[in-house]
């Protein structure tokens, strides 16, 4: 990303509040006009899994018994609370209070990890048990979705480590880098919530 | 001779003018060629053969047979064969501009490297396969069963090479500090390598949404490849004309 | 430490993960045989369409954003759910 002004700069006498009131959304819009789109793109797929799943209604409910649902909700709770501390991060670091910023896009970085690894305890056994993604049109849906949320979040992941970096490096934080990095973030955690509930949850 | 030399603009700041309007020709030539050589392929591929939108994996025998030995795809085959050497050209452009760009050159290498590939199996092995078909009568169905299998494989599933160009080319955009080509664009490009990875599916299945001639590995990744394509160049078009001349690499 | 307890946005995730559980007991309780149930879709699509809201407008912070953003976030949602859940009962046997 560039090297923006961290956001609306602030006057000679300012608190450092949150200065939103002057901004028409956080971080860049370049990722805004990513996150509008990729909702989109993904929107279309979810609607053409939907359209599919009632040409077969018996297949992708006899496979969909073969999903870990445990694995998938804890999965989402622990991408909602990531999404927490970022949100949460960010606003420290708008406020100026970097260091809490810090502490908790690390923790937000911490409970990110620990979807993928989840994931591994959720498609290992699944290819072991000969599921793959060749073994039926469900699966086909399954893997390639869940994948390339994965690599989503993968990508998310090595954008809240340079987050880190950038709040504990430099004395004036790139603040509109924050909030992009906040921004895709939190895409990334409203595409598994959809994700959860075509693929686990509905009937 | 001597008239040359002495119409020849001396070298002041008057006839500086003359000498801008040639000096960007170079990549002039090489950007009108791609929407050229697009639509050739436009129209060798749909309305000439109809090999795309791509014919069916599961098709019989019979019709594969037909398809390989028609009038048409010879026809096709034989204008491939001949303005193949137009896509380097096309990806010259792109690269024209990466090379303007703030970023670490291993990102302008990954898409020499990317297209490289890409034109090699993306674009020379179809070519082989339909070709022999066109080109050679007498082939066992069979074997022409197999052709027609590697060369739509080739052609659309050959993944790798382009998901590297993209995501390079897309990065490069979004980290670029010089602001050569306009940062939404690298997104829109990275969108270009996310419908590659989508397209893997094509290995496996031989027919419903994820075969070669799926909706979710074909149409849906057309339409979005399309609509870059376009935009793509109407960006880098802007971008050769906002181009101060004295950042020319031959100013 | 208390001022991120106390802070709304602990609040909505702690509102998105009870509603989490309670989409998650749907599909373990209704959802337990995997048959056609509507009422279990309807449920869960729904939990997960107020989930994304959330998200959005909290999170996202588009709840203060400018008013063409909350526009576009907001009809995407109302569309693919509302899409989502035609496509579905379309294709009810």
């Amino acid at each position: 990303m560039t090297d923006v002004a961290e956001g609306p700069l602030p006057s000679i006498g300012d608190t450092p509040r949150d200065t939103k009131a002057r901004s028409d959304f956080p971080g860049e819009s370049s990722m805004w006009f990513f996150v509008v789109g990729d909702l989109l793109i993904f929107g279309i797929y979810f609607i053409a899994y939907v359209y599919y799943r009632g040409q077969d209604h018996d297949l992708f409910l006899q496979s969909q018994a073969r999903l870990n649902l445990d694995i998938g909700a804890i999965n989402t709770v622990v991408l909602l609370t990531s999404s927490l501390f970022v949100a949460l991060g960010t606003s420290a670091a708008r406020a100026g209070k970097t260091a809490d910023g810090v502490r908790l896009f690390v923790i937000a970085l911490a409970c990110g990890a620990a979807f993928p690894l989840l994931k591994l305890f959720e498609y290992i056994p699944e290819v072991i048990a000969g599921v793959t993604p060749g073994t039926n049109l469900f699966f086909m849906y399954y893997f390639v979705m869940t994948g390339l949320h994965l690599c989503h979040v993968m990508l998310g992941l090595v954008i809240l480590c340079f987050i880190v970096g950038n709040l504990r490096g430099s004395a004036k934080p790139n603040i509109s880098f924050v909030e992009t990095g906040a921004t895709y973030w939190h895409m990334v955690d409203i595409l598994w919530l959809i994700l959860f509930a075509l693929l686990y949850l509905m009937r | 001779m001597t008239d040359s030399i002495a119409t020849a603009p001396p070298p002041t700041t008057e006839a500086a003018p003359p000498r801008r309007r040639n000096s960007k020709l170079d990549q002039w030539i090489a950007f009108w060629t791609v929407p050229f050589f697009f639509t050739l392929f436009g129209i060798v591929f749909v309305p000439l053969s109809w090999m795309m939108p791509p014919r069916s994996p599961s098709s019989s025998s019979s019709q594969i047979v037909d398809f390989m030995q028609s009038h048409n795809l010879l026809i096709a085959c034989a204008i491939l064969t001949l303005s193949f050497g137009l896509a380097p050209l096309s990806n010259a452009v792109y690269l024209i501009q990466i090379k303007r760009m703030s970023v670490s050159p291993v990102l302008r290498f990954s898409v020499v490297v990317g297209s490289m590939t890409g034109a090699i199996v993306g674009m020379l092995f179809p070519m082989f396969c339909f070709g022999l078909g066109a080109f050679r009568s007498g082939y066992d169905p069979s074997i022409l069963a197999m052709l027609y299998d590697f060369g739509y494989l080739a052609y659309i599933g050959s993944l790798g090479c382009f998901c590297v160009m993209w995501m390079a080319f897309g990065l490069a955009i979004i980290l670029d500090k010089n602001n050569v080509l306009p940062k939404w664009l690298g997104y829109y490009t990275v969108w270009q390598y996310v419908t590659e990875l989508m397209a893997a599916p094509v290995w496996i299945f031989k027919s419903g949404p994820f075969a070669w001639n799926g909706l979710m590995t074909f149409w849906f990744a057309m339409v979005l490849y399309v609509s870059w394509q376009m935009i793509v160049y109407v960006c880098i078009y802007r971008a050769i004309k906002n181009q101060p001349d004295d950042e020319l690499e031959n100013a | 430490m208390t001022t991120y307890i106390r802070n709304p946005l602990t609040i909505v995730w702690a509102l998105l993960t009870l509603i989490t559980v309670v989409s998650w007991l749907t599909a373990r309780g209704g959802g337990a045989e995997h048959v056609v149930n509507a009422t279990v879709t309807v449920v869960v699509l729904l939990i997960a369409a107020v989930k994304t809201q959330l998200v959005i407008w909290h999170f996202m912070e588009v709840r203060s954003a400018a008013l063409w953003l909350r526009v576009a976030t907001m009809s995407w949602l109302v569309a693919l759910f509302a899409l989502l859940l035609s496509v579905y009962f379309l294709a009810l046997p």
